[in-house]
Protein backbone atom coordinates (compact mmCIF):
# COMPACT_ATOMS: atom_id res chain seq x y z
CA UNK A 1 0.00 0.00 0.00
CA UNK A 2 1.78 3.15 -1.14
CA UNK A 3 -1.17 5.46 -0.58
CA UNK A 4 -2.75 5.70 2.88
CA UNK A 5 -5.71 7.73 4.03
CA UNK A 6 -4.77 10.68 6.23
CA UNK A 7 -7.78 9.81 8.41
CA UNK A 8 -8.68 6.63 10.27
CA UNK A 9 -12.42 7.02 9.84
CA UNK A 10 -13.47 4.53 12.49
CA UNK A 11 -11.57 6.63 15.05
CA UNK A 12 -12.85 9.98 13.74
CA UNK A 13 -15.70 10.81 16.18
CA UNK A 14 -17.24 13.75 14.22
CA UNK A 15 -17.36 11.51 11.12
CA UNK A 16 -18.94 8.64 13.05
CA UNK A 17 -21.49 11.03 14.66
CA UNK A 18 -22.46 12.45 11.28
CA UNK A 19 -22.82 8.94 9.85
CA UNK A 20 -25.13 7.93 12.71
CA UNK A 21 -27.26 11.11 12.34
CA UNK A 22 -27.72 10.37 8.66
CA UNK A 23 -28.88 6.83 9.38
CA UNK A 24 -31.45 8.26 11.80
CA UNK A 25 -32.84 10.32 8.88
CA UNK A 26 -31.15 13.62 9.69
CA UNK A 27 -29.95 14.37 6.13
CA UNK A 28 -27.51 17.09 5.10
CA UNK A 29 -28.82 17.62 1.51
CA UNK A 30 -26.32 20.40 0.72
CA UNK A 31 -25.46 18.63 -2.58
CA UNK A 32 -29.06 19.29 -3.70
CA UNK A 33 -28.44 23.04 -3.62
CA UNK A 34 -25.36 23.07 -5.82
CA UNK A 35 -26.26 25.30 -8.80
CA UNK A 36 -26.17 23.09 -11.87
CA UNK A 37 -26.61 23.71 -15.56
CA UNK A 38 -29.70 21.92 -16.82
CA UNK A 39 -29.56 20.82 -20.43
CA UNK A 40 -31.61 18.93 -22.96
CA UNK A 41 -29.88 16.09 -24.79
CA UNK A 42 -31.67 14.16 -27.50
CA UNK A 43 -30.41 11.81 -30.19
CA UNK A 44 -29.81 13.82 -33.35
CA UNK A 45 -30.46 10.62 -35.27
CA UNK A 46 -32.86 8.23 -33.53
CA UNK A 47 -31.47 5.22 -35.42
CA UNK A 48 -28.00 5.97 -34.06
CA UNK A 49 -29.11 6.42 -30.45
CA UNK A 50 -27.84 8.92 -27.88
CA UNK A 51 -24.20 9.63 -28.75
CA UNK A 52 -21.39 11.58 -27.10
CA UNK A 53 -21.90 14.22 -29.79
CA UNK A 54 -25.48 14.66 -28.57
CA UNK A 55 -24.04 15.44 -25.12
CA UNK A 56 -21.76 18.20 -26.40
CA UNK A 57 -23.77 20.91 -24.66
CA UNK A 58 -22.86 23.68 -22.26
CA UNK A 59 -20.34 23.00 -19.53
CA UNK A 60 -20.75 19.24 -20.09
CA UNK A 61 -19.58 19.47 -23.69
CA UNK A 62 -16.12 19.13 -25.21
CA UNK A 63 -16.18 21.81 -27.89
CA UNK A 64 -15.57 24.65 -25.46
CA UNK A 65 -13.07 22.79 -23.31
CA UNK A 66 -9.99 24.97 -22.76
CA UNK A 67 -6.59 24.01 -24.15
CA UNK A 68 -5.13 23.74 -20.64
CA UNK A 69 -7.14 21.99 -17.94
CA UNK A 70 -6.11 23.84 -14.81
CA UNK A 71 -9.23 23.47 -12.70
CA UNK A 72 -9.93 19.76 -12.62
CA UNK A 73 -7.12 17.76 -11.05
CA UNK A 74 -9.44 15.02 -9.78
CA UNK A 75 -11.75 12.41 -11.27
CA UNK A 76 -14.70 14.79 -11.15
CA UNK A 77 -16.63 14.10 -14.36
CA UNK A 78 -16.45 17.10 -16.68
CA UNK A 79 -19.29 19.47 -15.79
CA UNK A 80 -19.85 18.13 -12.24
CA UNK A 81 -19.70 20.46 -9.23
CA UNK A 82 -16.27 20.26 -7.62
CA UNK A 83 -16.36 20.73 -3.85
CA UNK A 84 -13.38 21.77 -1.78
CA UNK A 85 -11.04 18.97 -0.84
CA UNK A 86 -10.99 16.88 -4.00
CA UNK A 87 -7.61 15.17 -4.28
CA UNK A 88 -5.03 16.13 -6.86
CA UNK A 89 -4.67 12.88 -8.79
CA UNK A 90 -1.70 14.27 -10.72
CA UNK A 91 -2.80 13.60 -14.25
CA UNK A 92 0.27 13.75 -16.48
CA UNK A 93 -1.49 15.02 -19.58
CA UNK A 94 -3.53 18.19 -19.12
CA UNK A 95 -3.18 19.86 -22.51
CA UNK A 96 -6.06 19.18 -24.90
CA UNK A 97 -3.93 19.33 -28.03
CA UNK A 98 -1.76 16.50 -26.69
CA UNK A 99 -4.66 14.05 -26.87
CA UNK A 100 -7.60 15.43 -28.80
CA UNK A 101 -8.60 14.41 -32.31
CA UNK A 102 -11.23 15.67 -34.70
CA UNK A 103 -14.23 13.31 -34.42
CA UNK A 104 -12.82 11.38 -31.46
CA UNK A 105 -16.38 11.02 -30.15
CA UNK A 106 -17.43 9.48 -33.47
CA UNK A 107 -14.57 6.97 -33.42
CA UNK A 108 -15.65 5.92 -29.94
CA UNK A 109 -19.26 5.30 -30.98
CA UNK A 110 -18.11 3.41 -34.06
CA UNK A 111 -15.79 1.28 -31.92
CA UNK A 112 -18.58 0.40 -29.52
CA UNK A 113 -20.95 -0.76 -32.26
CA UNK A 114 -18.31 -2.61 -34.27
CA UNK A 115 -17.01 -4.86 -31.48
CA UNK A 116 -16.82 -8.55 -32.40
CA UNK A 117 -15.94 -11.78 -30.68
CA UNK A 118 -12.85 -13.80 -31.51
CA UNK A 119 -14.35 -16.92 -29.97
CA UNK A 120 -17.66 -16.97 -31.82
CA UNK A 121 -17.38 -14.82 -34.96
CA UNK A 122 -14.78 -16.94 -36.75
CA UNK A 123 -15.72 -20.31 -38.31
CA UNK A 124 -13.14 -22.21 -36.25
CA UNK A 125 -14.52 -25.65 -37.09
CA UNK A 126 -14.35 -24.86 -40.82
CA UNK A 127 -10.81 -23.51 -40.43
CA UNK A 128 -9.65 -26.65 -38.69
CA UNK A 129 -11.09 -28.84 -41.42
CA UNK A 130 -8.60 -27.31 -43.88
CA UNK A 131 -5.14 -28.82 -43.56
CA UNK A 132 -2.44 -26.46 -44.74
CA UNK A 133 0.69 -27.78 -46.47
CA UNK A 134 3.67 -27.78 -44.12
CA UNK A 135 5.52 -24.84 -45.67
CA UNK A 136 2.39 -22.69 -45.78
CA UNK A 137 1.27 -23.79 -42.33
CA UNK A 138 4.60 -22.99 -40.70
CA UNK A 139 4.97 -19.66 -42.49
CA UNK A 140 1.45 -18.73 -41.46
CA UNK A 141 2.09 -19.77 -37.84
CA UNK A 142 5.25 -17.61 -37.84
CA UNK A 143 3.28 -14.60 -39.16
CA UNK A 144 0.65 -15.18 -36.47
CA UNK A 145 3.35 -15.42 -33.79
CA UNK A 146 4.73 -12.05 -34.86
CA UNK A 147 1.25 -10.51 -34.91
CA UNK A 148 0.46 -11.83 -31.42
CA UNK A 149 3.66 -10.25 -30.14
CA UNK A 150 2.78 -6.91 -31.77
CA UNK A 151 -0.79 -6.86 -30.49
CA UNK A 152 0.21 -7.53 -26.88
CA UNK A 153 2.25 -4.33 -26.78
CA UNK A 154 -0.47 -2.52 -28.71
CA UNK A 155 -2.77 -3.43 -25.79
CA UNK A 156 -0.30 -2.24 -23.18
CA UNK A 157 0.35 1.19 -24.72
CA UNK A 158 -3.18 2.68 -24.64
CA UNK A 159 -3.81 0.99 -21.28
CA UNK A 160 -0.65 2.58 -19.88
CA UNK A 161 -1.75 6.08 -20.89
CA UNK A 162 -5.44 5.83 -20.02
CA UNK A 163 -5.06 6.63 -16.34
CA UNK A 164 -2.51 9.36 -16.99
CA UNK A 165 -4.87 11.59 -18.96
CA UNK A 166 -6.84 14.31 -17.23
CA UNK A 167 -10.39 13.14 -16.47
CA UNK A 168 -11.78 15.99 -18.58
CA UNK A 169 -10.52 14.15 -21.69
CA UNK A 170 -13.34 11.69 -21.15
CA UNK A 171 -14.01 10.91 -24.83
CA UNK A 172 -10.32 10.22 -25.54
CA UNK A 173 -9.99 8.00 -22.47
CA UNK A 174 -13.03 6.03 -23.56
CA UNK A 175 -11.73 5.73 -27.11
CA UNK A 176 -8.36 4.37 -26.01
CA UNK A 177 -10.19 1.99 -23.68
CA UNK A 178 -11.90 0.54 -26.77
CA UNK A 179 -8.53 0.40 -28.46
CA UNK A 180 -7.01 -1.58 -25.59
CA UNK A 181 -9.94 -4.02 -25.89
CA UNK A 182 -9.52 -4.24 -29.68
CA UNK A 183 -5.81 -4.98 -29.38
CA UNK A 184 -6.38 -7.56 -26.65
CA UNK A 185 -8.88 -9.28 -28.95
CA UNK A 186 -6.33 -9.20 -31.78
CA UNK A 187 -3.69 -10.84 -29.57
CA UNK A 188 -6.33 -13.42 -28.62
CA UNK A 189 -7.37 -14.22 -32.18
CA UNK A 190 -3.81 -14.48 -33.52
CA UNK A 191 -2.82 -16.79 -30.67
CA UNK A 192 -5.92 -18.93 -31.25
CA UNK A 193 -5.27 -19.12 -34.97
CA UNK A 194 -1.56 -19.92 -34.50
CA UNK A 195 -2.41 -22.83 -32.24
CA UNK A 196 -5.29 -23.99 -34.43
CA UNK A 197 -3.00 -24.32 -37.47
CA UNK A 198 -1.44 -27.23 -35.63
CA UNK A 199 2.03 -25.68 -35.85
CA UNK A 200 1.67 -23.59 -32.72
CA UNK A 201 3.67 -20.51 -31.92
CA UNK A 202 6.96 -20.14 -33.78
CA UNK A 203 9.81 -17.70 -33.04
CA UNK A 204 9.59 -14.32 -31.27
CA UNK A 205 11.18 -11.40 -33.10
CA UNK A 206 14.01 -9.62 -31.29
CA UNK A 207 14.28 -6.79 -33.81
CA UNK A 208 10.58 -6.12 -33.59
CA UNK A 209 10.59 -6.19 -29.84
CA UNK A 210 13.07 -3.29 -29.83
CA UNK A 211 10.56 -1.39 -31.94
CA UNK A 212 7.73 -2.38 -29.60
CA UNK A 213 9.73 -1.20 -26.60
CA UNK A 214 10.22 2.14 -28.32
CA UNK A 215 6.42 2.40 -28.69
CA UNK A 216 5.78 1.47 -25.09
CA UNK A 217 8.37 3.78 -23.58
CA UNK A 218 7.44 7.01 -25.40
CA UNK A 219 7.99 10.08 -23.22
CA UNK A 220 4.61 11.63 -23.92
CA UNK A 221 1.16 10.57 -25.08
CA UNK A 222 1.60 12.67 -28.24
CA UNK A 223 4.78 10.73 -29.11
CA UNK A 224 3.16 7.41 -28.23
CA UNK A 225 0.16 8.22 -30.41
CA UNK A 226 2.28 9.37 -33.33
CA UNK A 227 4.37 6.20 -33.29
CA UNK A 228 1.54 3.81 -32.39
CA UNK A 229 -1.63 5.05 -34.07
CA UNK A 230 -0.19 6.62 -37.15
CA UNK A 231 3.09 4.96 -37.93
CA UNK A 232 2.93 1.44 -36.48
CA UNK A 233 -0.81 0.86 -36.92
CA UNK A 234 -0.79 2.51 -40.32
CA UNK A 235 1.84 0.04 -41.44
CA UNK A 236 0.08 -2.83 -39.70
CA UNK A 237 -3.17 -1.86 -41.46
CA UNK A 238 -1.47 -2.33 -44.83
CA UNK A 239 0.00 -5.56 -43.44
CA UNK A 240 -3.47 -6.83 -42.44
CA UNK A 241 -4.78 -6.06 -45.91
CA UNK A 242 -1.83 -7.92 -47.38
CA UNK A 243 -2.45 -10.78 -44.95
CA UNK A 244 -6.08 -10.93 -46.11
CA UNK A 245 -4.77 -10.99 -49.68
CA UNK A 246 -2.49 -13.97 -48.99
CA UNK A 247 -4.81 -15.78 -46.54
CA UNK A 248 -5.23 -19.45 -47.37
CA UNK A 249 -8.94 -19.80 -46.46
CA UNK A 250 -12.14 -17.72 -46.30
CA UNK A 251 -12.15 -18.03 -42.53
CA UNK A 252 -8.70 -16.45 -42.41
CA UNK A 253 -9.85 -13.72 -44.76
CA UNK A 254 -12.74 -12.92 -42.46
CA UNK A 255 -10.35 -12.87 -39.50
CA UNK A 256 -8.17 -10.27 -41.23
CA UNK A 257 -11.15 -8.20 -42.37
CA UNK A 258 -12.33 -7.98 -38.76
CA UNK A 259 -8.94 -6.97 -37.37
CA UNK A 260 -8.34 -4.49 -40.18
CA UNK A 261 -11.59 -2.70 -39.31
CA UNK A 262 -10.34 -2.01 -35.79
CA UNK A 263 -6.87 -1.08 -36.98
CA UNK A 264 -8.22 1.38 -39.56
CA UNK A 265 -10.27 3.06 -36.82
CA UNK A 266 -7.15 3.49 -34.68
CA UNK A 267 -5.29 4.92 -37.66
CA UNK A 268 -8.22 7.29 -38.19
CA UNK A 269 -7.86 8.55 -34.64
CA UNK A 270 -4.09 8.90 -35.16
CA UNK A 271 -4.57 10.95 -38.31
CA UNK A 272 -7.20 13.20 -36.79
CA UNK A 273 -5.03 13.63 -33.68
CA UNK A 274 -1.96 14.66 -35.67
CA UNK A 275 -4.09 17.12 -37.66
CA UNK A 276 -5.38 18.53 -34.38
CA UNK A 277 -1.85 18.87 -32.97
CA UNK A 278 -0.56 20.66 -36.07
CA UNK A 279 -3.60 22.96 -36.12
CA UNK A 280 -3.52 23.82 -32.41
CA UNK A 281 0.06 23.29 -31.25
CA UNK A 282 2.17 24.01 -34.36
CA UNK A 283 5.37 24.49 -32.39
CA UNK A 284 5.44 20.70 -31.95
CA UNK A 285 6.20 20.18 -35.66
CA UNK A 286 9.96 19.77 -35.14
CA UNK A 287 9.51 17.46 -32.17
CA UNK A 288 7.22 15.32 -34.34
CA UNK A 289 9.86 15.05 -37.05
CA UNK A 290 12.52 14.08 -34.51
CA UNK A 291 10.30 11.39 -33.05
CA UNK A 292 9.45 10.05 -36.50
CA UNK A 293 13.17 9.90 -37.36
CA UNK A 294 13.72 7.35 -34.62
CA UNK A 295 10.39 5.59 -35.11
CA UNK A 296 11.23 5.04 -38.79
CA UNK A 297 14.69 3.77 -37.88
CA UNK A 298 13.10 1.10 -35.68
CA UNK A 299 10.46 0.19 -38.22
CA UNK A 300 13.07 -0.22 -40.96
CA UNK A 301 15.02 -2.62 -38.73
CA UNK A 302 11.92 -4.53 -37.69
CA UNK A 303 10.41 -4.80 -41.16
CA UNK A 304 13.41 -6.62 -42.49
CA UNK A 305 13.64 -9.15 -39.67
CA UNK A 306 14.05 -12.66 -41.10
CA UNK A 307 11.17 -14.15 -39.14
CA UNK A 308 8.82 -11.46 -40.46
CA UNK A 309 9.88 -11.05 -44.06
CA UNK A 310 10.37 -14.69 -45.00
CA UNK A 311 6.86 -15.87 -44.05
CA UNK A 312 5.45 -13.10 -46.27
CA UNK A 313 7.55 -14.35 -49.18
CA UNK A 314 6.50 -17.97 -48.67
CA UNK A 315 2.82 -17.15 -48.17
CA UNK A 316 2.54 -14.76 -51.10
CA UNK A 317 4.53 -17.06 -53.40
CA UNK A 318 2.48 -20.03 -52.12
CA UNK A 319 5.43 -22.27 -51.30
CA UNK A 320 9.15 -22.85 -51.04
CA UNK A 321 10.02 -23.90 -54.60
CA UNK A 322 12.32 -21.59 -56.52
CA UNK A 323 9.51 -20.21 -58.68
CA UNK A 324 7.33 -19.73 -55.60
CA UNK A 325 10.08 -17.77 -53.87
CA UNK A 326 10.63 -15.56 -56.92
CA UNK A 327 6.91 -14.77 -57.08
CA UNK A 328 6.81 -14.26 -53.32
CA UNK A 329 9.69 -11.78 -53.44
CA UNK A 330 7.94 -9.85 -56.22
CA UNK A 331 4.66 -9.62 -54.31
CA UNK A 332 6.30 -8.87 -50.96
CA UNK A 333 8.34 -6.06 -52.53
CA UNK A 334 5.14 -4.55 -53.92
CA UNK A 335 3.52 -4.84 -50.48
CA UNK A 336 6.38 -3.07 -48.69
CA UNK A 337 6.43 -0.23 -51.19
CA UNK A 338 2.68 0.14 -50.80
CA UNK A 339 3.05 0.14 -47.04
CA UNK A 340 5.57 3.00 -47.18
CA UNK A 341 3.59 4.94 -49.78
CA UNK A 342 0.42 4.81 -47.70
CA UNK A 343 2.28 5.87 -44.54
CA UNK A 344 3.80 8.96 -46.19
CA UNK A 345 0.50 9.73 -47.92
CA UNK A 346 -1.26 9.80 -44.55
CA UNK A 347 1.39 12.07 -43.04
CA UNK A 348 1.08 14.47 -45.97
CA UNK A 349 -2.69 14.61 -45.57
CA UNK A 350 -2.29 15.36 -41.86
CA UNK A 351 -0.14 18.39 -42.65
CA UNK A 352 3.39 16.96 -42.88
CA UNK A 353 4.00 16.95 -46.65
CA UNK A 354 7.70 17.68 -46.06
CA UNK A 355 8.16 14.36 -44.27
CA UNK A 356 9.12 12.51 -47.46
CA UNK A 357 12.02 14.87 -48.09
CA UNK A 358 13.28 14.65 -44.52
CA UNK A 359 12.88 10.91 -44.06
CA UNK A 360 15.77 8.47 -44.38
CA UNK A 361 13.20 5.69 -44.64
CA UNK A 362 11.69 7.38 -47.70
CA UNK A 363 15.17 7.68 -49.24
CA UNK A 364 15.71 3.93 -48.76
CA UNK A 365 12.32 3.19 -50.28
CA UNK A 366 12.96 5.52 -53.18
CA UNK A 367 16.30 3.87 -53.82
CA UNK A 368 14.63 0.48 -53.83
CA UNK A 369 12.00 1.68 -56.29
CA UNK A 370 14.74 2.89 -58.62
CA UNK A 371 16.62 -0.41 -58.30
CA UNK A 372 13.46 -2.37 -59.06
CA UNK A 373 12.63 -0.16 -62.03
CA UNK A 374 16.15 -0.67 -63.43
CA UNK B 1 -57.14 -15.94 -66.09
CA UNK B 2 -54.01 -14.57 -67.77
CA UNK B 3 -50.76 -16.29 -66.85
CA UNK B 4 -48.55 -14.28 -64.48
CA UNK B 5 -45.05 -14.09 -65.88
CA UNK B 6 -41.97 -13.89 -63.68
CA UNK B 7 -40.43 -10.42 -63.52
CA UNK B 8 -37.48 -9.99 -65.84
CA UNK B 9 -34.10 -10.38 -64.18
CA UNK B 10 -32.26 -7.32 -62.98
CA UNK B 11 -29.51 -6.12 -65.21
CA UNK B 12 -25.90 -5.67 -64.11
CA UNK B 13 -24.68 -2.98 -64.16
CA UNK B 14 -27.71 -0.83 -63.39
CA UNK B 15 -29.12 1.33 -60.67
CA UNK B 16 -31.86 -1.26 -60.18
CA UNK B 17 -29.22 -3.88 -59.35
CA UNK B 18 -27.78 -1.76 -56.53
CA UNK B 19 -31.29 -0.77 -55.36
CA UNK B 20 -32.02 -4.49 -55.07
CA UNK B 21 -28.87 -4.95 -53.00
CA UNK B 22 -30.05 -2.11 -50.82
CA UNK B 23 -33.38 -3.89 -50.29
CA UNK B 24 -31.59 -7.16 -49.53
CA UNK B 25 -29.50 -5.31 -46.93
CA UNK B 26 -32.65 -3.85 -45.39
CA UNK B 27 -34.05 -7.37 -45.05
CA UNK B 28 -30.88 -8.33 -43.17
CA UNK B 29 -31.01 -5.41 -40.76
CA UNK B 30 -30.21 -7.45 -37.69
CA UNK B 31 -27.11 -8.92 -39.29
CA UNK B 32 -25.83 -5.51 -40.39
CA UNK B 33 -26.70 -3.91 -37.05
CA UNK B 34 -24.48 -6.47 -35.42
CA UNK B 35 -21.61 -5.43 -37.70
CA UNK B 36 -21.98 -1.89 -36.38
CA UNK B 37 -22.18 1.70 -37.61
CA UNK B 38 -21.46 1.89 -41.30
CA UNK B 39 -21.00 5.50 -42.38
CA UNK B 40 -19.47 6.05 -45.77
CA UNK B 41 -20.33 7.06 -49.29
CA UNK B 42 -18.40 5.30 -51.99
CA UNK B 43 -18.56 4.93 -55.73
CA UNK B 44 -18.51 1.95 -58.05
CA UNK B 45 -17.37 2.35 -61.65
CA UNK B 46 -17.81 -0.49 -64.13
CA UNK B 47 -15.91 0.13 -67.34
CA UNK B 48 -17.49 -1.07 -70.51
CA UNK B 49 -15.75 -3.81 -72.49
CA UNK B 50 -16.47 -2.04 -75.76
CA UNK B 51 -14.96 1.29 -74.75
CA UNK B 52 -18.32 2.91 -74.10
CA UNK B 53 -19.19 5.09 -71.13
CA UNK B 54 -18.64 3.39 -67.76
CA UNK B 55 -21.60 2.66 -65.48
CA UNK B 56 -21.11 4.70 -62.30
CA UNK B 57 -23.07 4.75 -59.07
CA UNK B 58 -22.64 6.27 -55.63
CA UNK B 59 -23.72 4.13 -52.66
CA UNK B 60 -24.51 6.01 -49.49
CA UNK B 61 -24.45 4.18 -46.14
CA UNK B 62 -25.55 5.61 -42.82
CA UNK B 63 -25.84 4.00 -39.38
CA UNK B 64 -26.81 0.43 -40.37
CA UNK B 65 -28.37 0.96 -43.78
CA UNK B 66 -27.79 1.78 -47.39
CA UNK B 67 -29.67 5.08 -47.60
CA UNK B 68 -29.07 5.99 -51.19
CA UNK B 69 -28.11 4.75 -54.62
CA UNK B 70 -27.47 7.56 -57.05
CA UNK B 71 -25.49 8.64 -60.05
CA UNK B 72 -21.83 9.13 -59.18
CA UNK B 73 -21.50 12.45 -60.99
CA UNK B 74 -21.12 15.31 -58.54
CA UNK B 75 -21.25 13.13 -55.41
CA UNK B 76 -18.43 13.53 -52.89
CA UNK B 77 -17.19 10.02 -52.10
CA UNK B 78 -14.65 8.52 -49.72
CA UNK B 79 -13.33 6.25 -52.47
CA UNK B 80 -14.34 4.74 -55.78
CA UNK B 81 -13.90 1.05 -56.65
CA UNK B 82 -13.40 0.75 -60.38
CA UNK B 83 -12.50 -1.86 -62.91
CA UNK B 84 -13.41 -3.53 -66.16
CA UNK B 85 -16.76 -5.23 -66.54
CA UNK B 86 -14.99 -8.61 -66.80
CA UNK B 87 -13.48 -8.24 -63.31
CA UNK B 88 -16.82 -7.25 -61.77
CA UNK B 89 -18.48 -10.13 -63.58
CA UNK B 90 -15.94 -12.64 -62.32
CA UNK B 91 -16.51 -11.43 -58.75
CA UNK B 92 -20.30 -11.60 -59.05
CA UNK B 93 -20.23 -14.99 -60.77
CA UNK B 94 -18.19 -16.42 -57.90
CA UNK B 95 -20.46 -14.93 -55.27
CA UNK B 96 -23.54 -16.23 -57.06
CA UNK B 97 -22.13 -19.73 -57.37
CA UNK B 98 -20.72 -19.98 -53.87
CA UNK B 99 -23.02 -17.76 -51.81
CA UNK B 100 -20.12 -15.45 -50.91
CA UNK B 101 -16.73 -14.45 -52.29
CA UNK B 102 -14.01 -17.09 -52.27
CA UNK B 103 -10.36 -16.47 -51.35
CA UNK B 104 -9.54 -15.08 -54.78
CA UNK B 105 -12.53 -12.74 -55.04
CA UNK B 106 -12.96 -10.82 -51.80
CA UNK B 107 -13.05 -7.09 -52.44
CA UNK B 108 -9.80 -6.52 -50.53
CA UNK B 109 -8.02 -9.21 -52.53
CA UNK B 110 -9.28 -7.88 -55.86
CA UNK B 111 -8.26 -4.30 -55.03
CA UNK B 112 -5.12 -4.79 -52.92
CA UNK B 113 -2.59 -4.39 -55.70
CA UNK B 114 -5.04 -2.94 -58.19
CA UNK B 115 -4.65 -6.01 -60.38
CA UNK B 116 -8.34 -6.60 -61.08
CA UNK B 117 -10.16 -3.71 -59.42
CA UNK B 118 -8.65 -0.41 -58.32
CA UNK B 119 -9.50 2.01 -55.55
CA UNK B 120 -9.39 5.72 -56.40
CA UNK B 121 -9.36 8.33 -53.64
CA UNK B 122 -8.22 11.84 -52.84
CA UNK B 123 -8.08 11.58 -49.06
CA UNK B 124 -6.32 8.63 -47.36
CA UNK B 125 -8.73 8.98 -44.45
CA UNK B 126 -11.59 8.36 -46.90
CA UNK B 127 -9.67 5.46 -48.45
CA UNK B 128 -9.22 3.88 -45.02
CA UNK B 129 -13.03 3.65 -44.69
CA UNK B 130 -12.86 0.77 -47.16
CA UNK B 131 -11.02 -1.06 -44.36
CA UNK B 132 -12.88 0.45 -41.37
CA UNK B 133 -16.07 -1.05 -42.82
CA UNK B 134 -14.48 -3.98 -44.65
CA UNK B 135 -16.75 -6.71 -43.35
CA UNK B 136 -19.94 -4.68 -43.90
CA UNK B 137 -18.90 -3.85 -47.47
CA UNK B 138 -17.98 -7.47 -48.23
CA UNK B 139 -21.27 -8.75 -46.82
CA UNK B 140 -23.16 -6.10 -48.82
CA UNK B 141 -21.67 -7.38 -52.09
CA UNK B 142 -22.14 -11.00 -50.96
CA UNK B 143 -25.90 -10.32 -50.88
CA UNK B 144 -25.79 -10.35 -54.70
CA UNK B 145 -25.82 -14.17 -54.39
CA UNK B 146 -29.56 -13.80 -53.76
CA UNK B 147 -30.37 -11.63 -56.74
CA UNK B 148 -31.77 -12.80 -60.03
CA UNK B 149 -29.79 -10.83 -62.58
CA UNK B 150 -28.39 -10.93 -66.08
CA UNK B 151 -25.50 -9.28 -67.88
CA UNK B 152 -25.94 -6.98 -70.89
CA UNK B 153 -25.49 -9.88 -73.33
CA UNK B 154 -28.36 -11.73 -71.64
CA UNK B 155 -26.16 -14.34 -69.95
CA UNK B 156 -26.67 -15.15 -66.29
CA UNK B 157 -24.29 -15.81 -63.42
CA UNK B 158 -23.83 -19.52 -62.62
CA UNK B 159 -26.46 -21.11 -60.41
CA UNK B 160 -25.66 -21.74 -56.78
CA UNK B 161 -23.51 -24.84 -56.30
CA UNK B 162 -24.74 -27.44 -53.86
CA UNK B 163 -21.21 -27.91 -52.56
CA UNK B 164 -20.05 -24.44 -51.59
CA UNK B 165 -16.34 -25.07 -51.19
CA UNK B 166 -14.74 -21.64 -51.31
CA UNK B 167 -11.17 -22.27 -50.21
CA UNK B 168 -8.65 -21.96 -53.01
CA UNK B 169 -6.49 -24.73 -51.62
Amino acid sequence: MSYLSTTDFTEDQPFVDRFERMLRGDLDLSWLDAPRERVTCRPENARRGLTFRDLDVGSYGFTDMPELIRENRSFAPRGAAMPEGLPDLQAEVNRKSEVWAYNVEGYYEEAMTRQWNATTDIPWAELQSVELPEDIGKAYAQLLTFLTEVEMIATDVPAKWMGRLNADFFEVKNFIATQAMDEARHAEIFRKRALSTGWGLMRASAQNEFNLKFLRDADSFAEASLALHLQAEGMVLTLFRFSEYISPTEGDKKLFRLVMQDEARHVGYGMQHLKWVLDHFPERREAIHHHLDEAENFVFGGGYATEVLEPFIILSGKGLKKENIAEGVRITNAFQLKQADEYFERLAKCGLPERRERSRLWKMIDLRKQTMAA
Amino acid sequence: MPAVSAPPPLRFPSRDFFEALREAMRAERERFSRLGFFDTTFGVRISSDDGGEPAEFALRFEVFDCVGVESLAGVETDFVVEGPFAAWREMLDTIHALGAADTAHSLNTLTHFGEQLRVRYDDPDGHDKLYRFAESIQEFFDLSARLDFAYPDGSRPPAARAERQRSAR
